[in-house]
């Protein structure tokens, strides 16, 4: 159901830059969403869709890239990719717990969380 | 008109939406600093124990702070009538479909409620355990119900939730055997996906194990 208020938010923000720019047209979305994020690419992309119908953006194709969970290691300063552990049971897991250097348990996440509109490439008048 | 009076060109926004909703977070947060708040988001599965959770820590804490409760469903009141039976205010949000709540429900049911006259703020999320986990709503702590009739591989198949949250409470545990759940292996479960939990092993029916939540939650 979250991927319906998130597409609502990227509806929102979209149409409002398209607008203010003068588009007449929405003909690409670029989006960023983090691993960590709960958001499937293939339902966030339907929802944005869905909402566009009947707006200036309505057929804009809309292209998700998926971000990595990052962290932070409070022991050994270790800053990157969390390590994501091959196993089907952690189908939905992207995250390891614990620092992929040390182990240590203390770990900050730093990144995977975003949900971020990126671009929009448009088409407008020139006369 | 021909497509010659037209262009394409690239509009840059670069916005996060997760950080709007993690500012929300932040000010409900600094809103209850201010006025002496403790908050505590309460999340798991449906049937886990969330309400009786709550009553059981009313029960205990009421002679000795101010308590309100913000309730979280889909839909009607039965949770928030549950509670009001122990005569703390409780606010019922009916998210009307949505599976979890987010801080900017908080904030509006927060301003519902007189500040100044509360200590202790328990929020009672939507009952899944799975998108909650991705809105922090502004509290100071965040705990999880998982319970042992969920079955016994509740921690690992969803981590996420998990790894958010800095209490869990094992509830139901006069059910293992007739689960045949392993209340150990399910603890043991709960440390590997989060080391950092401070764990709680509860009989919600009987009152078993509600003090140590009450101390892992330093109320």
């Amino acid at each position: 159901m979250h991927d319906i208020q998130r597409a609502r938010g990227i509806v929102d923000v979209v149409l409002a830059a398209a607008e203010r720019e003068g588009a007449e047209r929405i003909d690409s979305i670029d989006l960023s969403v983090g691993a960590l994020t709960f958001l499937s690419p293939d339902q966030l992309g339907f929802w944005v869709r869905e909402m566009l119908k009947g707006t200036i953006g309505e057929g804009a194709q809309v292209v998700i890239e998926t971000l990595p969970a990052r962290l932070r290691c409070a022991e050994c300063g270790f800053e990157g990719e969390a390590a994501i552990e091959d196993d089907p049971i952690y189908h939905f897991t992207t995250l390891t717990p614990g620092c992929p250097e040390c182990g240590a348990a203390q770990v900050e996440i730093i990144g995977g969380r975003e949900c971020v509109v990126e671009s929009l490439r448009a088409t407008r008048r020139t006369d | 008109m021909s497509e010659q009076s037209r262009e394409q060109f690239d509009i840059v926004i670069e916005t996060d939406l997760s950080l709007a909703t993690d500012e929300y977070a932040d000010e409900n947060l600094q809103y209850l600093d201010e006025h002496g708040v403790r908050a505590v988001d309460i999340l798991g599965s449906v049937g886990s124990g969330k309400t009786s959770l709550v009553i059981e820590i009313i029960k205990r804490l009421k002679d000795r702070m101010r308590i309100a409760v913000i309730a979280g469903d889909i839909t009607t009141r039965i949770d928030a009538d549950r509670i009001q039976e122990q005569g703390v205010p409780v606010l019922q949000i009916q998210t009307g479909g949505m599976c979890h709540l987010d801080p900017e429900l908080v904030r509006e049911a927060t301003a519902r409620l007189d500040v100044d006259d509360l200590d202790l703020l328990l929020i009672e999320n939507v009952g899944n355990l799975i998108c909650p986990g991705a809105f922090p709503l502004g509290t100071h702590v965040r705990l999880v119900v998982v319970s042992v009739t969920e079955g016994p591989y509740m921690a690992l198949k969803h981590p996420g939730i998990f790894n958010q949250c800095q209490v869990a409470v094992v509830n139901k545990i006069d059910l293992a055997e007739a689960m045949e759940v392993s209340v150990g292996q399910l603890v043991a479960d709960l440390l590997t996906v989060n080391p950092r939990l401070a764990v709680v092993a509860t009989n919600l029916r009987t009152g078993e194990g509600v003090d140590g939540v009450i101390e892992a939650l330093g109320l």
